[in-house]
């Protein structure tokens, strides 16, 4: 137990100091939340003008669908401003930089994805805040199933991404693959799951698991249904402990940089 | 042709020359290093694909929406992504080198650094264009069937459409860039640029927009670099109406061409070199 709170209060430290680091340059910082917050909106006016014209997409309305981009985008956001290096896992590998990390008292990866903000997903992050206070219905229910709903979604955004991440130990050069998982995980979530039929919904609930970050949190919210909450929260705890597991196997692979270096 | 005219006429052919030169060698570039372009052709097929099944759910039911098919519509979509994706990054890269001062050795070489970067984005485009485009082409024909295409008249025009589009998203992101020489956080421009040409022209039709959104876009350039070409493959407009988008366009990257001209003019005096 003690070791738990430990780590909540490196977590809880680490993601202090990234944010001091982000506000020191305010004007950026303020320019790339909003810039995010704009670049998603842009999509809402696609959506807008054709549910107008069409009435509905696969049985998505227009407020199901600002509701899977809040889920999404406010996921995604928090599980890159709390742990901004997940997409750079490979690329601190491949230059040898993991070595700082191995000589630290701390487990390497939550200190590898904890060490680093992105300072746009900040933008992604309050999006779906502001998409989720415009629609009708707003209530602190509904508010607090989302905020718990994005936890959750952030946790397997993570665990999807570290573990594509870390197939850059056994291929090297493993940036195309996890790339691709990236642009299709967020193709997947922010569609309406009918438009891609049925052949493909098992992809959607194992190796990409778009289902249980925009799917399933939609039905939750729709029918502020608290029920999925245990399954889903075990859901996110196995793709945690693969990524985990994976990350670990993948180190033993590692081979040091020789590299001189230091974090302050 | 007299004595100066021919002189003239060497003149501008080494100056061409010039720039063909950069243009080969960024095409070269691109083509040896096409692993770095990867992820830029997987995410052009998926998007074509994640397109396809959208107006495969919105039409059921439905023969056409505003006169457009569902087959027009996908080709439209494949053809519209088409500039943008060719020249995913530009905008990075050129900020990039205008921050990092990387920029500064350019100035002193004796070419013209609009038309010099403009034929290095000619050779990315040229080399990416055709990748992309037969994806774009085995997708459509796997989810519309054979294009709209009905003669060849159509198929220049739409090969000159995509050139100028591909040519004034070139420019505009070199002017977006070189705004760096002001203000160095200048992403969100870019952003706002990006994504105003998404919902104007790149995602659905100019026809599909509501009418003040409609009557606002066509006073921009957005259509000329996505809806334009697209118009031309999906739903030929007929030779007059092609020649009419084809102007529109050449006006659009004429004027392109001029601001990025007047942008470098001024920002240039600003520039600061530190070291060497």
């Amino acid at each position: 137990m003690d070791r738990v709170k430990a780590y909540l209060r490196f977590l809880g430290t680490s993601f202090a100091v990234n944010v001091q680091a982000v506000v020191e340059y305010r004007a950026n910082f303020l320019v790339q939340t909003f810039g995010m917050m704009l670049n998603n909106a842009a999509f809402a006016f696609f959506w807008a003008v054709l549910i107008g014209k069409v009435g509905n997409v696969g049985g998505y309305g227009f407020a199901d669908v600002m509701l899977i981009w809040a889920l999404v985008s406010s996921s995604f956001g928090l599980s890159h401003a709390a742990f901004g290096n997940v997409r750079s896992i490979g690329q601190i590998v491949q230059r040898g930089e993991l070595d700082l990390y191995l000589l630290q008292p701390k487990d390497v990866l939550l200190n590898v994805l904890a060490s680093r903000t992105v300072v746009s997903a900040w933008g992604d992050f309050a999006y779906g805040f502001l998409v989720l206070a415009l629609l009708p219905g707003l209530s602190p229910g509904r508010f607090a199933l989302f905020a718990v709903l994005i936890v959750i979604g952030a946790a397997i955004f993570t665990a999807t991404f570290a573990a594509a991440e870390s197939l850059c130990f056994f291929l090297g050069d493993a940036t195309g693959i996890s790339s691709a998982v990236t642009e299709f995980m967020l193709s997947f979530s922010l569609y309406p799951e009918s438009i891609f039929g049925r052949g493909m919904r098992w992809v959607f609930y194992t190796i990409l698991p778009s289902a249980y970050i925009a799917y399933v949190p939609l039905a939750a919210m729709k029918a502020l249904d608290w029920g999925l909450i245990p399954p889903l929260l075990g859901i996110a705890c196995l793709y945690a402990a693969a990524s985990y597991g994976f990350f670990r196997l993948g180190l033993r692979r590692y081979e040091s940089g020789n590299q001189m270096g230091a974090r302050i | 042709m007299s004595g100066s005219e021919r002189r003239a006429f060497r003149g501008l052919r080494m100056k061409a020359r010039k720039y063909a030169v950069a243009a080969s060698v960024s095409f070269r570039e691109r083509t040896a290093y096409g692993g770095s372009f990867l992820g830029t052709a997987l995410a052009y097929a998926l998007f074509v694909f994640v397109f396809s099944r959208i107006w495969g759910t919105v039409y059921a039911g439905r023969a056409d929406i505003d006169g457009y098919t569902r087959a027009q519509m996908i080709w439209y979509f494949i053809v519209a992504e088409l500039p943008g994706m060719a020249l995913s990054g530009v905008f990075w890269s050129l900020s990039q080198d205008m921050k990092s001062g990387q920029v500064a050795y350019l100035l002193s070489r004796p070419y013209s650094f609009v038309l010099y970067s403009y034929a290095l984005g000619a050779g990315k485009a040229l080399a990416n264009g055709p990748i992309l485009l037969a994806i774009g082409c085995a997708l459509g024909f796997l989810t519309a069937g054979p294009p709209p295409l009905s003669s060849a008249g159509q198929g220049a025009g739409l090969v000159l459409g995509l050139l100028l589009a591909g040519s004034i998203y070139y420019l505009l992101n070199l002017a977006i860039a070189m705004t760096a020489f002001w203000v160095e956080e200048n992403a969100a421009f870019f952003w706002i640029f990006q994504k105003l040409a998404l919902v104007a022209g790149t995602l659905v039709p100019i026809e599909l927009l509501p009418g003040a959104a409609r009557r606002a876009a066509w006073l921009t350039p957005f259509p000329a670099m996505s809806y334009a070409p697209a118009k031309l493959l999906a739903a030929w407009p007929g030779t007059g109406g092609a020649l009419g988008l084809l102007g529109y366009q050449a006006a659009w990257a004429l004027l392109a061409a001029l601001a990025c001209q007047a942008i470098y003019a001024l920002g240039r005096s600003r520039l600061r070199v530190n070291g060497g």
